[in-house]
């Protein structure tokens, strides 16, 4: 456009306008404030995540349920075998019932009871697993990422651990130490810590020689803040991936040993001894509930933690913030 | 500078034209404006400079010109125009390959990870060719070698079963080059060709597109933020600041004779005319977030000399030539004189001496 | 070349150190297991006796002495409790081959099952076919696999009428086991093809390939999936091997005679020899999985040079 047009245009504008603006150098950096925290961030990613939500509403309930169900009025108990007071035979195989919310089992135990009972057991067994797994699996990780020294040494006994499967150390470890709580629980510690190790060894490798570590102590920033602001948002986020989902594998392996026979003493009720209990009567239709049960129950545990997990995972990722 | 007079550029059709863009992007449900209203005229047969800091809009002002647009992003406003169809308009795939390669091809940034690394390098040329220029098979290889020899790739016929991996950075360019010029398009886009290499393979490569451009008649857009390698090959030069192109000219209009405010500090930030003992000019501030609406010119707020109306409304372009124009309050003829910084005097001295700027 | 020569040694002293430990834990199970039943019927001397003669009252290194020795010739030893006598070549030979058959029947299945879905997961991202494959891959990662293996037992056979047990010359009951086998394979495969799909989408060379006017179909094939054979290569030969080692759930579920059980048995059994023997030739499966598929990344990828480091798996 040519200037005679533009003065056209402008003839409206009030030419005290062209004089020189007050410069203020602040202004000019003014990019926009950032309000930005990582874990606020996280969070409400992952609150957006309707599914896991609900998972982690479930989850919750079922956690606090089999907490409290011991207490609620009406309650069975699990081991105690339930007599038909009109003939004192043993109440065997009941369809669920008024009385008997889940039925009872083969010898008239109470299913209800002996699910919620399970579920403890085996939600007290993943816990423990996975915190293990954590507390040293974390430990051997650092260490064997940070100090150089160590790398080659612990290396080589993992790749020697690792070769042996998993199914015979755990096997022979319960059978060893007969089956038990504590022995499942460590059983699978002794296989489970090698993930978590290298896993941990791994981010550490990776974050330590990552640039903005070396910028940051460049800086002169303290260890403690590379170790709250760089590393440990990272490694948080994977560790509560790992032991999120070391639960519904421990459910599993503990799911396993009892099918090979190896699991818990039926006067310990657990999600892995039901299954097996039910398993055995699963083709007669009338009595399939006995399988169903407990089945719907570990779907729902494990497929929670796996999701609530993952999701959990995803949402510290920086790249998922708004 | 660039290869054809001011003369010859006026008098060469338009090929493409592209009037008020306006393009945003949405960003984790916010709207960001990336371009705010740019026009240009590209005519045939010149290398245009697109000038900017990282942000100005550079890459994404010509991705749209082909559809390559990140997904996130559409265009709001405004017309491309090209062989009379407007390319603002495209929205499918089948309208899209019409140009890609065939009309407008593209060079990009990086070379190392340009090429397809498990696929050899001449299948890479050859499938440009096979899909643009209607040969295959054997015939379709013997042009393929031909083209890795234009591009300056000695030993072509070895170097054609080759990977990627076994080729240096700036022998991977001159093949992306290949992959570009063998779609045999209308126009090349490069999108900073040689910020990722050497300063000595630099000059190669930019000689390379020299040559390729007087043997194919090719009309060249080059994004950079190196003034140097602007120099070197534009006839005309943008300027964009802020998703707008805020001044436009011949490069030595545009060198010698600038009118932005922005463009004054952008070639007052040349380290060879800083003076030896004194600090080295820089620009203070930061380029404005372009999640808000911008009122007036986008460069005021670090303007030292900035008017009152410059906060208020955007300047529209003012014409200093027929081929120079600009888009500052400065032009209006009410505003107060303002001369430029000493370091355009010194730049136009210098470049009157035949001195800082090669041919 | 010396590279794979270190490899190979490292893996072989792996193996052997393996071996020995497992061997050691196996000294550690209690003695009544060799007796079984006639534990308490036998009194000391003839407890004595017998676990003599089965060589078990040796000092541990000559044990495994005999042991080696008796591998390098060829001889895996003899079952203890399981088969008493009987050469354990001949009773995993037997049993090994079923396992494999149906090891890579579900391998072949879960692949092209798998990689299908992934790519109309990859392609559909975000929208109904994408989750519903998600859902699938959620179901059957964190659910413990004999659970849905026995639903399908109770329900699917009554659905559709499908035979619960193996039989050998009944090509119809190969359908639900070789199902159940493929289903986790079938999510690992699937989320596998999706992830790296949508990694190299956002790839440069990708861009490029899009700029040159080529149609995202034609992309998706000729540059997308050839590239993605190159990492899964590197796990095919230890995903076949594997199979040799059977799946004990499904293998014991519908009554398939394949070395599924067998380790499980064995150690039950407190069969020692066969445990070892188990044990060393599963490690050596994995090692050499694990070596094949290196070859196989650097046959495949141009990239690899046959003198990199190696780091632990």
């Amino acid at each position: 456009m040519s200037n005679k047009v533009i003065n056209k245009i402008a003839d409206n504008t009030d030419s005290s306008l062209f004089e020189f603006a007050e410069y203020d150098a602040s202004k000019a950096e003014l990019t926009g404030y950032s309000n930005y925290s990582f874990w606020r961030s996280t969070i409400q990613v992952f609150f957006k995540n309707k599914v896991a939500v609900t998972l982690l509403i479930v989850v919750g309930f079922i956690i606090l349920f089999t907490l409290a169900q011991p207490y609620l009025p009406n309650q069975k108990l699990p081991n105690k075998i339930y007599l038909d007071p009109a003939t004192g035979m043993q109440l065997r195989n009941q369809a669920p019932n008024a009385e008997y919310w889940f039925g009872t089992n083969s010898i008239g135990q109470d299913l209800w009871a002996r699910i919620w009972s399970g579920t403890r057991t085996s939600l007290f067994i993943g816990f423990a697993v996975g915190l293990f797994e954590a507390i040293v699996g974390i430990t051997i990780g650092a260490l064997w990422g940070y100090v150089r020294k160590l790398d080659a040494l612990i290396t080589e006994i993992y790749n020697v651990w690792d070769n042996i499967p998993t199914t015979v150390v755990l096997i022979i470890l319960t059978y060893i130490m007969r089956p038990s709580v504590p022995t499942i629980i460590f059983a699978m510690c002794m296989t489970g810590w090698l993930g978590m190790a290298r896993f941990v060894r791994n981010l550490i490798i990776i974050i330590r020689d990552r640039e903005y570590n070396l910028a940051s102590r460049c800086l002169g920033t303290p260890t403690s803040r590379i170790i709250t602001k760089n590393l440990l948002p990272y490694l948080v986020s994977v560790i509560m991936l790992r032991m999120a989902l070391a639960i519904p594998a421990a459910i599993g392996n503990e799911v396993f040993l009892s099918y090979i026979g190896m699991g818990l003493p039926l006067d310990i009720p657990s999600l892995g001894n039901l299954i097996n209990e039910g398993r055995v009567l699963m083709m007669t239709p009338a009595l399939r509930y006995q399988l169903l049960f407990p089945a719907l129950v570990i779907s729902l545990v494990t497929v929670s933690f796996y999701v609530i997990g993952n999701v959990f995972a995803d949402s510290a990722d920086p790249r998922n913030h708004v | 500078m660039g290869h054809l007079t001011t003369e010859e550029i006026l008098k060469s059709e338009v090929v493409l034209s592209v009037e008020d863009l306006v393009i945003k992007f949405n960003l984790r449900g916010k709207e960001l404006t990336a371009i705010r209203g740019a026009s240009l005229d590209l005519h045939k047969g010149e290398s245009l400079a697109v000038v900017g800091e990282s942000g100005s809009g550079k890459s994404v002002f010509t991705k749209s010109f082909m559809g390559l647009l990140d997904s996130n992003g559409r265009i709001e406003n405004g017309t491309i125009m090209y062989k009379g169809e407007n390319l603002a308009k495209f929205k499918t795939e089948d309208d899209w390959i019409k140009i890609r390669g065939k009309e407008i091809a593209m060079v990009f940034q990086d070379p190392m990870t340009s090429l397809n690394p498990l696929k050899i390098v001449g299948k890479q040329v050859q499938e440009s060719i096979e899909l643009h220029q209607n040969l295959k098979g054997e015939e379709a290889k013997k042009l393929a070698i031909e083209i890795l020899a234009d591009v300056g790739i000695s030993e072509p016929e070895r170097r054609y079963k080759q990977y990627p991996h076994e080729f240096s950075g700036g022998m991977r360019q001159r093949v992306v080059i290949a992959i570009a010029v063998a779609c045999n398009p209308n126009i090349l886009i490069c999108d900073e060709p040689t910020t990722a290499l050497d300063v000595t393979i630099q000059a190669q490569i930019l000689q390379l597109l020299k040559n390729l451009q007087e043997k194919y008649n090719l009309t060249i857009i080059y994004i950079t933020h190196d003034l140097g390698v602007v120099a070197n090959v534009a006839d005309r030069i943008a300027v964009m600041y802020a998703g707008d192109i805020i001044e436009l000219g011949t490069a030595e209009e545009v060198f010698f004779d600038p009118k932005h405010p922005y463009t004054w500090a952008l070639l007052s930030s040349l380290p060879q005319l800083g003076t030896k003992g004194e600090a080295l000019y820089s620009i203070k501030g930061t380029p404005p977030n372009l999640f808000k609406e911008i009122v007036g010119d986008a460069f005021a707020p670090r303007n030292p000399k900035a008017l009152k109306i410059d906060f208020v409304s955007r300047p529209p372009y003012f014409e200093v030539t027929p081929t120079h124009k600009a888009r500052t309050w400065l032009l209006d003829p009410r505003a107060p004189k303002v001369d430029p910084p000493p370091m355009i005097f010194k730049m136009r001295d210098m470049g009157m001496n035949g001195g800082a700027n090669n041919e | 070349m010396k590279y794979y020569i270190k490899r190979l040694l490292r893996s072989f002293l792996t193996l052997i150190i393996v071996v020995t430990v497992v061997f050691l834990l196996m000294r550690l199970m209690p003695v009544e297991g060799y007796f079984g039943a006639s534990f308490d019927k036998l009194d000391e001397v003839q407890k004595e006796i017998k676990l003599k003669n089965l060589g078990l009252l040796d000092p541990w290194y000559m044990q495994l002495k005999s042991f080696y020795v008796s591998l390098l010739h060829g001889d895996l030893g003899e079952s203890i409790t399981y088969r008493p006598k009987v050469a354990i070549s001949s009773i995993i030979g037997s049993k090994f081959l079923i396992s494999l058959r149906f090891g890579l029947a579900s391998l072949v299945v879960s692949l092209v099952v798998g990689l299908s879905m992934g790519i109309l997961m990859a392609r559909s991202k975000g929208k109904f076919w994408d989750k519903i494959g998600t859902g699938y891959v959620v179901g059957a990662n964190a659910v413990p696999a004999v659970i849905y293996y026995l639903l399908i037992q109770v329900f699917v056979t009554n659905w559709f009428d499908l035979p619960l047990l193996f039989e050998k010359d009944n090509p119809v009951s190969w359908i639900l086991p070789v199902l159940c086998l493929s289903l986790v394979s079938t999510a690992y495969y699937a989320m596998w093809i999706r992830r790296y799909m949508v990694d190299e989408l956002n790839k440069d060379y990708i861009r490029l390939a899009r700029a040159k006017g080529l149609r995202n179909k034609t992309i998706m094939i000729k540059h997308v999936m050839r590239n993605a054979f190159v990492p899964m290569a590197q796990y095919l030969p230890a995903s076949i091997l594997y199979t040799i080692s059977g799946s004990i759930y499904v293998e014991s579920l519908f009554s398939i005679p394949g070395t599924g059980g067998l380790l499980v048995t064995a150690i039950q059994r407190q069969d020692n020899t066969l445990v070892q023997a188990l044990v060393l030739v599963y490690s050596s499966i994995g090692i050499i999985g694990l070596l094949l598929g290196d070859i196989m990344m650097a046959a495949f990828d141009p990239r690899i040079k046959l003198g990199a480091e190696g780091g632990s798996r």
